[in-house]
């Protein structure tokens, strides 16, 4: 069955945004991933305008990350005091990585320091939690070496000011820790175009040092507020969100959410840290792919990122 | 005196009549040629997944056709894809085209560059070569904008906006007149708005009658009510769309943690 999307301009199976939302919800649930990553490029394949397909698919994040945050929620994994923490450095940080996106343009070539830049930081967070992964679950002795260089971190770490207790997480930190990275993942997710679970997950498991699972609840506890102002801002100051086209999308990545969440609980830390650095790799190969491969039409519709 | 006032009064009703007969010629030639698009107001709903659309009508024996489905000309920009370093594909520019319609079929009962000449096809724009030296584009030579406007025609036939056909439209002849008729898929992908179908009979290499009809394509119930919606009163559809996905994410959420999904 069709369904004629009124501000895509365009008419889609209704089995193919409930399937996607299906899949993207399933890795959103799993490891606290937005998926906009994912869901825009696959929106733009089926035909979708890429500012509708952007805009509209922070409006199903929002759906499919309030649906994971409650179901994570209900089993006491998300850290609301590190989430709020985060959440106010990724505000600070996306702010900051709008202007910066102003200089890269008035210098010159901002789409290519863009696109290197998230190649370079996709592939190597990939690969180091892809090796970090194996070599943790293979309990290699390498324990005393990692947590001699842990330490040195967490040394700096505890003499910053401001110390305070994460309960959920069971840890202490500094509250300018998570309100810097916040800033800093922000300032990425602006520059990149993307929500920027990939990159605060890994940030949160390797310096925050928090246990995976609560990683999972928080990182989309953060992310919900995100896609909300995002969803809101396209709305309001491109028109580029498209109801039809977000319902039968949330449909689908609200039930995957939970079905995600469910799984999770049933997988160990290593085993998601493992499927999520795959996927960062694919992902990674998949734009360098994209940049280097001739494309099939040189010309694309403007707008959208 | 008198002669010469004779000789200027049959000057006077020659002339007159000669007019009148010219006039009497032309309107039986340009009454020879009709065009009537059957869809020729398609309306959009929820359910619409495009249409079709035929022309029909009647021309001068022997004689060929082409129909020309447009929409208005306008202004369009574009992101160009190019070769960074040598190594990377990134956008790198925006190409402008100005006095380009959005939405171009063209249909011919023979291959338009044997039926026409030259002057005649860039005169009425018939065909993409046609269309590349009638639009204007932020080019720095020639060579650039072929380029770019073969990109072009790429891109829209790949979004199903442009295409043309070479004897799909059908030829029957009787009592000394001859039908023409082609039935065409209108595609979704067509934005909802006025088209223009001009259809030219062609004969020794000229356009002997031009005729046209319209097509109209209309948005109605709840497409449009959410189409006006977006554009008209953002705030408000903002707040629906964050909410309707809250909404809908604590709704699944209480479904499954009712289940035991979520323990």
């Amino acid at each position: 069955m069709y369904l004629y999307l009124p501000v895509a301009l365009t008419s889609i199976n209704i089995l193919i945004p409930i399937g996607l939302g299906l899949a993207v919800g399933l890795l959103s649930g799993l490891f606290g991933v937005g998926g906009g990553f994912l869901m825009t490029p696959l929106l733009i394949m089926f035909g979708i305008p890429s500012t509708v397909a952007a805009a509209t698919d922070s409006n199903q994040i929002v759906a499919a990350s309030v649906s994971g945050t409650y179901a994570h929620w209900k089993v006491g994994n998300v850290d609301f005091k590190m989430g709020l923490y985060l959440l106010m450095g990724g505000f600070i940080g996306g702010l900051a990585g709008v202007e910066l996106i102003k200089v890269l343009r008035a210098m010159g070539d901002a789409g290519f320091v863009i696109k290197i830049t998230y190649v370079l930081m996709l592939g190597s967070v990939g690969t180091y939690m892809f090796i970090e992964s194996i070599q943790s679950m293979k309990k290699k002795k390498t324990e005393e070496v990692k947590e001699e260089k842990d330490s040195k971190v967490a040394k700096f770490l505890r003499s910053l000011p401001f110390q305070t207790r994460f309960e959920k997480s069971g840890v202490t930190h500094s509250v300018l820790v998570p309100v810097v990275l916040g800033g800093f993942v922000g300032v990425l997710a602006a520059i990149m175009g993307v929500g920027g679970g990939f990159l605060m997950v890994p940030v949160m498991f390797y310096i925050l040092k928090m246990p995976m699972h609560v990683i999972v609840g928080t990182s989309l506890f953060q992310i919900l507020f995100t896609c909300i102002e995002v969803t809101f801002l396209q709305s309001y100051t491109n028109h580029t969100v498209d109801f039809i086209l977000a319902v039968l999308l949330l449909v689908g990545s609200t039930v995957g959410a939970q079905i995600g969440a469910i799984f999770g609980r049933k997988m160990k830390g290593d085993q998601l840290k493992i499927i999520l650095a795959s996927i960062v790799l694919v992902v990674t190969a998949k734009i360098v792919f994209d940049l280097t491969l001739t494309p099939s039409l040189l010309l694309s519709q403007a707008g959208g990122h | 005196m008198k002669h010469h006032s004779r000789l200027m009064k049959f000057f006077v009703c020659f002339q007159t009549l000669f007019i009148l007969a010219s006039f009497l010629f032309v309107n039986m030639a340009s009454a020879r040629l009709s065009a009537k698009a059957n869809h020729d107001h398609i309306t959009v709903d929820s359910f619409y997944h495009g249409s079709t659309v035929s022309v029909r009508g009647v021309s001068d024996p022997n004689t060929d056709i082409i129909i020309k489905i447009t929409s208005d000309e306008g202004h369009q920009v574009l992101r160009e894809r190019g070769k960074v370093g040598g190594l990377f594909w990134m956008n790198v520019g925006e190409l402008k085209i100005d006095h380009v319609p959005n939405t171009y079929f063209l249909h011919s009962t023979k291959n338009v560059e044997d039926i026409l000449s030259r002057d005649q096809i860039n005169k009425y724009v018939i065909g993409y070569p046609a269309l590349k030296r009638h639009v204007e584009m932020n080019a720095s030579d020639e060579g650039e904008k072929t380029g770019w406007f073969n990109e072009y025609v790429k891109f829209k036939e790949s979004s199903k906006l442009y295409g043309t056909t070479t004897g799909q439209i059908s030829l029957t002849e009787d009592k000394g007149a001859q039908s023409y008729y082609i039935l065409t898929q209108w595609p979704y992908q067509a934005p909802p708005g006025h088209y223009t179908v001009t259809v030219y009979a062609v004969k020794d290499k000229k356009v002997v009658e031009t005729a046209t009809s319209n097509v109209d394509v209309e948005q109605v119930g709840m497409v449009k009510s959410f189409a006006n919606m977006a554009k008209n009163s953002a705030t408000e559809y903002g707040f629906i769309s964050v909410f309707a996905a809250l909404s809908a994410g604590f709704g699944v959420a209480m479904v499954f943690g009712k289940s035991g999904g979520a323990h």
